[in-house]
């Protein structure tokens, strides 16, 4: 009986470490076509889709593992060597490699032979045979090589104040709860005993009798949580009318009708700010482009490495622009209603050409690297504090601005020695009033 | 004994006040897609009709960007006369001439560079040779300027104006004065590039040559 009973717990033990097993195991897969899916994102996304048919430059990788013909070779070994090298696969006349390229047009694969290794491949492959990724806010943001973007604060993240009101609600109903109770087992207990019942105080007389039982506690607590109040509230106007948060420096960063990216244009494919902001050097404002300047453009190149097709869709349905036909149809034009991103209150002038043209100031100085954005990002808090503060240290750039050239001269000459002023923009006015209010 | 509950009463009061107000405006910057919070918020949102949107005109919805009325110039703005036509285009490559006269050459042409820096580099590449970077995405990249360098000026700023084949028109991003600085700088650099004329040649799809050769 002993021995049988050692039996089956060993064979219990057995049978829970082969589960153990087989799940820890199907973790490691899934860590595997985690990184494959990283791996893949940096070299594989901009010409292929990884779970679907459509083409960008190569074809789409949905199911690639059932069509390859691999011959002798098993298929993962196949596809190995062709992620690997496909040109030397091409060369070495393997049919089915030299079908695929001709396929495609004969464009060319990039080699990826001494820059992943076998273990890369095996992962990216994993990451093809598994499921689709679910297009998340993380993975939705990062589009090219060296996407560096901010880690994006998970939505769960409950604001701790609201934490804090909500445990206090809850304890609140919970002491309600237990008065009751414990009221009617006390007065059950009374009534035992022949004693006169406890009056049926409500929770506001027993706080209050309660309150004025403690009150040395009570009134410290209170000061407490009224200097804690106070302070927030104090601390609170300076967010009023702010779209910029001075703790963590982040500004606001509105979903736009286009997931437009900042970094894919600006960025990875060098376009100047000024091509598409093209009134920056000639009105007070930058300026959003119209739809003919992503036309000019997105008239050829109509699927992107990101979205592929689906947010450039959205240009030509705002310029009611048939890809397939390349015509336009003025009836079909839709506004496209971007959401403003840098705000300034009505009262404030605020001219971009005075200060990029004559001030030389680069554009990111006040919106940082905005070629690292891939969603329009506030920078700067775009206060008045802020622009006074730039104002009282920015020297004004006298070099190569004829104005200055004769008069600073002079003036330099004349006062040789005698003063150590640095020309700031405050010098010539840059706080006073009416240079930004009128 | 009131009176205590009283003051009491009071700093709870302002107490929760200041948490609400905190929880308002923190709460609200947490939120990538809020402004936070706006006191008078028509201060800070204009009234008047932004650009790029609709708006309602005797319950017709209206796109707010319009082309100008018919027969109206702007201030300050020359109208182009060539149309986009055909004949337009033959007309400008053989009557229009560049108007940039009254300075050097070579102080348009420095001029021309950084425009060309910020308006043409991404898809004709720093020297002209069609290696930009968006060029290269482009269905057939730009053909290199060494291979095209029988175009008259009037022609070349035709097309800066109306844009050719794969081209956009850049006439709302450039002055008139800017395209045809643009022009000199285009010259030059189809200029040294006499030589390398040929195999530049060779290396640009066909298609897309003869296309801008015609």
């Amino acid at each position: 009986m002993k021995n049988h009973i050692s039996r089956t717990t060993a064979k219990a033990l057995i049978a829970t470490i082969f589960t153990l097993f087989a799940f820890t195991s199907n973790i490691f897969a899934q860590e595997n076509a985690k990184n494959g899916e990283k791996l893949f994102k940096l070299n594989c996304a901009t010409c292929h889709k990884s779970h679907t048919d459509q083409k960008l430059t190569g074809p789409g990788l949905k199911g690639v593992f059932d069509r390859v013909q691999s011959g002798s070779m098993s298929k993962d070994e196949w596809m190995k060597k062709w992620i690997l090298n496909n040109e030397k696969m091409i060369k070495a006349g393997d049919a089915y490699a030299n079908k695929i390229f001709n396929d495609n047009g004969k464009a060319t694969m990039s080699v990826f032979e001494g820059q992943l290794t076998d273990a890369d491949v095996a992962d990216i492959m994993a990451f093809i045979k598994g499921p689709a990724p679910i297009e998340g806010p993380v993975t939705g943001t990062t589009t090219g090589p060296t996407a560096t973007g901010d880690p994006v604060d998970g939505g769960t993240k409950v604001e701790p104040l609201y934490l804090i009101l909500g445990t206090i609600v809850i304890l609140a109903i919970l002491l309600g709860a237990f008065r009751s109770v414990r009221n009617s087992m006390q007065n059950a207990a009374n009534r035992a005993e022949g004693k006169a019942e406890n009056p049926d105080l409500t929770f506001w007389q027993e706080t209050k009798e309660w309150m004025s039982g403690h009150r040395r506690l009570v009134g410290v607590f209170a000061i407490v949580i009224g200097f804690i109040g106070m302070k927030s509230c104090w601390d609170a106007c300076y967010d009023i009318g702010v779209y910029y948060d001075w703790e963590t420096q982040k500004g606001y960063k509105p979903e736009q009708p286009i997931k437009f990216s900042h970094k894919l244009h600006a960025g990875d494919n060098e376009i100047a700010c000024q091509y598409c902001h093209s009134s920056v050097e000639k009105s007070r404002h930058a300026g959003i482009p119209s739809v003919n300047i992503c036309m000019n453009c997105h008239k050829g190149i109509q699927s992107g490495p990101q979205y592929a097709e689906k947010e450039i869709n959205k240009i030509y349905n705002a310029a009611g622009f048939d890809p397939k036909t390349q015509t336009y149809d003025k009836k079909k034009e839709n506004p496209l209603t971007w959401i403003k991103v840098h705000n300034l209150p009505d009262h404030v002038y605020f001219n971009h050409s005075q200060h990029v043209v004559v001030g030389k100031i680069e554009c990111t100085t006040c919106h940082g690297d905005v070629k690292s954005m891939t969603v329009a990002e506030q920078k700067a808090p775009l206060t008045m504090k802020w622009c006074i503060e730039c104002h009282r240290k920015t020297e004004v750039a006298m070099e190569g601005n004829a104005y200055y050239d004769r008069l600073h001269k002079a003036l330099k000459e004349k006062y040789a020695g005698q003063y150590d002023v640095k020309f700031t923009v405050e010098k010539i006015g840059g706080l006073e009033c009416a240079k930004c209010h009128y | 004994m009131n009176k205590h509950y009283k003051t009491i009463k009071f700093v709870f009061a302002s107490a929760l006040v200041g948490l609400v107000m905190a929880g308002f405006t923190s709460c609200g910057k947490k939120d990538e897609n809020s402004p936070g919070v706006e006191f008078m918020p028509d201060m800070y949102r204009s009234n008047s009709l932004e650009y790029y949107g609709t708006h309602v005109v005797d319950g017709v919805t209206e796109q707010t960007a319009k082309e100008p009325v018919k027969g109206t110039v702007a201030r300050g703005f020359l109208p182009y006369a060539y149309p986009n036509t055909k004949d337009g285009y033959d007309a400008a490559t053989a009557n229009l001439k560049n108007p940039l006269t009254a300075q050097s050459r070579e102080v348009y042409e420095k001029e021309g560079e950084v425009l060309y820096g910020k308006f043409c580099v991404h898809c004709h590449g720093a020297s002209g040779a069609g290696d930009g970077k968006v060029g290269a995405k482009l269905p057939g990249p730009p053909p290199a300027y060494g291979s095209i360098q029988n175009l008259t000026e009037g022609k070349i700023f035709h097309s800066i104006t109306y844009g050719k084949g794969m081209m956009g028109q850049h006439a709302s991003q450039l002055t008139q004065e800017e395209r045809w600085k643009l022009v000199y700088y285009v010259q030059k650099l189809q200029g040294p590039k006499a030589a390398a004329a040929d195999t530049a040649k060779a290396a640009v799809t066909p298609t897309v040559a003869a296309a801008a050769n015609h």
